[in-house]
Parts: C-alpha cells; structure tokens; sequence
C-alpha cells in the first residue's frame, strides 16, 4: 500500500482499520501521524454534527410598494423615450442621408437631356420597380448604393425645375416626412412596399411630384 | 353537489401519526426517530423550516409504504433513505430560493447556546458550507452509519468515487481546524 493509498482510506474512514492499512502504518510515521490527526477532526465532526447551527437569513429590509411602483414607472418611461427615439431616428436619418446623397451627385441636377429609356430600365434593374413614365422627363437616371441596396436615383423634369427621385424599397416610413435642408425641399411619402424620397431645389413642390410618381410607381413582387 | 376540499398531506400523516395509527408500533417507531430525521434534513437542506417539511413529507411515504420494512431495526437507515431522497426530489421538483451562506448568520440564542469552543463553531459553519457532493457522503457516514458501499449505492457512485469524496470533505475541513490540507489523491489513484 502506498501513501496515497493510505491517506485515502484514512481520510475516507479514519475510524476504519485494516490489515494492509495497519502494516503499512507499522512503517510509516507520516501516515500514523495522519491517522491520529483524522481521527481527532473526526470526533470534532461528530460532535459538531450533532447540532446544525442555529442560522438566520439577514434578508434585505422589505422594500416599500411605492419603491416599486416608482421602479415600474421608470422602466415605463424609458422604455418609452427609447421607443420613441426608435421610432423618430430612421426618418430623420433617412431624410438627412437621402439629402446628402444628393449633394454628392452635383452634376445629376444638371442633365440636359433625357435618358433612354434603355438608362432608365438600367437603372431600375433589380430594384423591385417598374416605372410608367414618359422617358423625355427623366434628365437623370442611375442605380446608386444606398443604405446597402442598389435604389433608382432620377431626375426628372417638371414645370418648376429639376427634381430628384428616390425609390427605397428597403425604407418603410410610417407618415409622410417633409423636410428642408440645404435650401433643398424633400418629402418621403410611404408607396407601396417602400417609399419614394422626392428633393426639389427652389419653387418646386415635392409633394406633389411625390403624388404624381406614387401613382407611376409599380412596387413589383419581392425578387423581380 | 359540493366538491369536497383536497386533502392535505401534512395534516393527512399528523392525523394519522397522531391518531390511531401513532400508538401502533410502526408509528411510535417514526416518530421516535423523527429528531434523528430532522437533523439529517436540516444539515442537508441548511434550513430548519424546510427540514420539518421534507421530514413531515418522508413520513408520509414511509408511511404508505410501511409494509416494505422487514427489519424494525433497519428503520433508521430505511427513513434516511426517504429522507435524502425526498430532499433531492424537493430540489428537481421546485426551483427552491438559493441562500448563499454569505447571507446567513447564527442567531444571537445559537450561538449562546453553550457555544464556547470556538473550534467546534467554525467547524459547524464549514460543515454547512461543504458542497452538496462532499457534505452528502459524510452526513450519511457520520450520522447515518451508511458503509462505503451503501452510500454509493444510495448515491449511485461507485465505491471508490463514494471514498474518494469522504476523503476531500474532511480534507476541507482540516483546514478549518488549523491543519494544513493533506496532498488531494486522484481519482485514478483511488482507484488502484
């Protein structure tokens, strides 16, 4: 028997002899030693099993009903303040980039001429949009990156000038949005599966090109 | 027709232990071993109030079970049986409010309970703060009387594994007394 061997079963049974146990304790003074000290904890184990103690749980004092309620309420109201900054930021954002994506084509404003009608298809492909429209009106027509998806950025003609077109598939708004940044007038109005972000530069009326190519506008099923 | 109200266990194995059936002599036999039960109860659950529950509950299944007991005399073991078992079952059957030991403290009177040895006080603390797995084995060693190969089988352990546990229990608990921790054994060295 080994040291090891013998410390398990003294450790496991300090009360316990055996014959291999005693012979190998008849030469070895660590292990007698440790034998004698296991049997002295255990009496105190027994001794000290015989009464659990007598425990108390110090809970924390009792909150009062108000605390609570005062605690709910502020959860209410953030989670209300964050709902709404949910709620607020994709439109405000939407429209500040749709703006600054505009601003970074200077030179779509200034198209002389109409595009082809081949442009135009080029420029709807894969956007999930047809668009009925007469193609001398479109001065302007290009598949831009735009919020990760490949939108129609246009530029269509009207009465009171040039306006910019933007059919987002992926931006769902909730209500119409008007805006005015830049000395550029804007609206994104919900159509169909996406919206239609419209950008006019002095006297235009985006809203009313924004009506006009919401009945232009055909949304076409997912993956056309 | 009004539904009679459900029967409640607890007050079902009062009657019954405190009726008729306690003067026969299973009931007396119970009942006379009830503080050895709830002791073993409270040193494994580490809560008096819920040691009287899982003990009022093992003598009720004791006692619907009564017949199974051949041996008067293995009735002490027998019951400690139901007991751990009925406190395992409490644990898988409810999720039971954890109190870390942290949080608990011996009451004024306990502690002024001819508490004087200050090693004996420690050594209780340690005791109900051994794990489970090392406080389950010792309680059934020490307070049960259960061999090696009875507590593994109550545990489902092997004897070896049953051994090897003992041994680290108590190891802990030198410590608590001031000795220095023997050297751990694996238990691949317990098992040569």
């Amino acid at each position: 028997m080994t040291c090891d061997q013998a410390r398990l079963l003294i450790g496991a049974q300090p009360g316990a002899s055996d014959p291999t146990l005693e012979e190998h304790l008849r030469t070895c003074g660590a292990c007698r030693q440790f034998r004698e000290e296991m049997r002295a904890l255990d009496g105190n184990i027994r001794r000290a099993l015989e009464r659990p103690p007598a425990l108390a749980v110090q809970r924390a004092p009792a909150r009062s009903p108000w605390r609570e309620w005062a605690l709910a309420a502020g959860v209410l109201l953030a989670t209300m303040a964050a709902v709404s900054v949910w709620l607020l930021r994709p439109s405000e954002t939407l429209a500040h980039e749709v703006v600054a994506h505009v601003q970074a084509e200077p030179n779509s404003w200034l198209a002389q001429q109409h595009v082809s009608a081949a442009e135009i298809g080029d420029a709807l492909k894969g956007a999930g949009v047809a668009l009925h429209v007469n193609s001398d009106k479109v001065m302007y027509a290009s598949s831009c990156w735009f919020r990760g998806h490949y939108v129609p950025h246009l530029v269509v003609q009207t009465d009171a000038g040039p306006a910019t077109v933007m059919l987002l598939r992926h931006e769902h708004v909730r209500a119409q949005q008007s805006f005015n940044e830049d000395g550029l007038s804007g609206v994104i109005v919900p159509s169909g599966a996406g919206s239609i972000a419209v950008l006019t530069r002095g006297a235009g009326n985006p809203m009313a090109i924004a009506g006009q190519m919401q009945q232009d506008v055909q949304w076409l099923p997912q993956g056309k | 027709m009004r539904n009679s109200p459900p029967e409640s266990p607890v007050s079902s194995i009062s009657e019954r232990l405190s009726g008729p059936d306690r003067r026969s002599p299973e009931g007396r036999l119970f009942e006379s071993l009830r503080p050895d039960l709830v002791r073993f109860a409270h040193w494994l659950a580490r809560d008096r109030a819920l040691a009287e529950d899982i003990v009022q509950e093992s003598l009720l299944r004791a006692w619907r079970s009564r017949d199974a007991l051949k041996d008067p005399g293995a009735a002490r073991a027998w019951l400690l049986t139901i007991v751990r078992r009925e406190h395992a079952r409490l644990y898988e059957r409810k999720r039971l409010e954890l109190v870390s030991l942290d949080e608990v403290a011996e009451t004024q009177a306990g502690a002024q309970l001819g508490e004087s040895d200050g090693e004996l006080f420690s050594l209780r603390h340690a005791i109900m703060r051994l794990p489970i797995e090392y406080r389950e084995p010792l309680l059934l060693q020490v307070l049960g009387g259960f061999t090696t190969e009875e507590i593994a089988r109550e545990l489902a352990l092997s004897s070896t594994a049953v051994l090897t546990r003992l041994f680290r229990a108590r190891n802990k608990l030198r410590v608590i007394c001031g000795i220095p921790a023997a050297p751990d054994v694996s238990d691949s060295e317990a098992a040569s």
